[in-house]
């Protein structure tokens, strides 16, 4: 999929989600799916197979944001699934915020951390961030077991590695 | 002398040497004269002539052989002198080739020096590399063995409480950099 498709599809679901007045809920839940695919080779591969009904594949997204999400982020997925775009969500999703972020002048930062960051330390890292760079940061947390502790958070290009991970592997390079 | 003593006894009569008939002794020794007359007129010179020549010829053999004894001698000397030059060559030969064998006996064992220095060195040189690689080897297996150990004793501890401490310092980092 081309990187025209990936940002129309983002602002047309972001569209919609802002339609239905939800655009912070449905971006966060609709990120963490994104993850989700990106990190399960199964169910990237299920989502993506044309040969099963897109009422099979829509059932499966539902499934998996469970009954805690919205109404709107479980009709944009599945409807994403089912206009087979399932394998393309990750993408989407990231874009979606870039997109979302960038309406108000802000960037998305991505930290991945071996745990979840609370909401308290999302917020005071955003901060931390948007005090650095001078701009308004938009975090997005996710979780990667490789990172061992710590955080790596990228913004664009730009790299603040934090994690035990890059700590280790530079001793192991010094040594 | 038996023939003398009958001749003596048949012509006992006048007990004389000489035929009866002196005639006959006067007319033999005149033919006699007239016969050496004429051999030494009509003979003396063919005969003079045989003996000289027979006389050259034997000389000229003499001379003739002693040629060939003298041409002999002198093949024998050459012969004799080509012979010391054989002999002589033949030992320049052999010191020649004695000195090539002497020589190239020299220059096969600098060589061979040359070669076992050479081959000594490189044992030296594949020594030390292999020597580096077996400590680079064993030293990657201890960093390797060792920071699995620690990235272990790391992970063991990264409870939840530390796991949360390193986040706010990271966050504490990122806002100190401003």
């Amino acid at each position: 999929m081309t990187d025209i498709r990936i940002t129309a599809y983002a602002e047309a679901l972001l569209a919609i989600a802002a339609a239905e007045g939800e655009v912070d809920r449905v971006q966060d839940e609709l990120f963490q799916l994104g993850q989700a695919v990106q990190a399960d080779e199964q169910l990237r591969t299920t989502i993506s197979d044309s040969r099963l009904p897109a009422s099979r594949r829509a059932q499966v997204i539902e499934d998996v944001l469970g009954e805690g999400a919205a109404p709107a982020t479980v009709a944009i997925a599945s409807m994403a699934v089912s206009l087979g775009r399932g394998a393309d969500l990750p993408e989407i999703s990231t874009e979606m915020a870039r997109v979302s972020a960038a309406s108000v002048g802000a960037v998305v930062a991505e930290a991945r951390s071996a745990v979840p960051l609370t909401e308290d330390q999302v917020s005071r890292l955003a901060q931390a961030l948007t005090a650095k760079l001078g701009r308004e940061v938009t975090v997005r947390n996710t979780v990667d077991p490789t990172v061992m502790g710590g955080v790596v958070t990228q913004i664009g290009d730009e790299v603040i590695d934090g994690s035990i991970r890059t700590r280790l592997n530079q001793l192991r390079e010094a040594f | 002398m038996n023939a003398i003593l009958l001749a003596a006894e048949e012509g006992a009569e006048n007990a004389f040497w000489l035929p009866h008939d002196i005639n006959e002794v006067i007319w033999g020794s005149l033919a006699f004269l007239i016969v050496a007359a004429l051999l030494w007129k009509f003979a003396k010179k063919p005969g003079a002539d045989f003996f000289r020549n027979r006389r050259e010829g034997i000389a000229a053999g003499l001379e003739a052989a002693e040629a060939s004894r003298t041409g002999a001698e002198a093949d024998l000397d050459s012969i004799r002198s080509a012979l010391a030059d054989s002999d002589a060559e033949a030992a320049r030969i052999l010191e020649d080739a004695r000195q090539a064998a002497d020589a190239l006996t020299a220059e096969i064992a600098v060589r061979a020096d040359r070669d076992i220095e050479m081959v000594r060195e490189r044992a030296q040189i594949d020594l030390a590399a292999t020597r580096g690689q077996v400590e680079a080897d064993l030293s990657g297996e201890l960093s390797r063995l060792a920071f699995g150990a620690a990235e272990r004793v790391v992970d063991g501890t990264l409870d939840d409480a530390n796991q949360q401490r390193l986040i706010d310092a990271y966050i504490t980092n990122v806002g100190s950099q401003n």
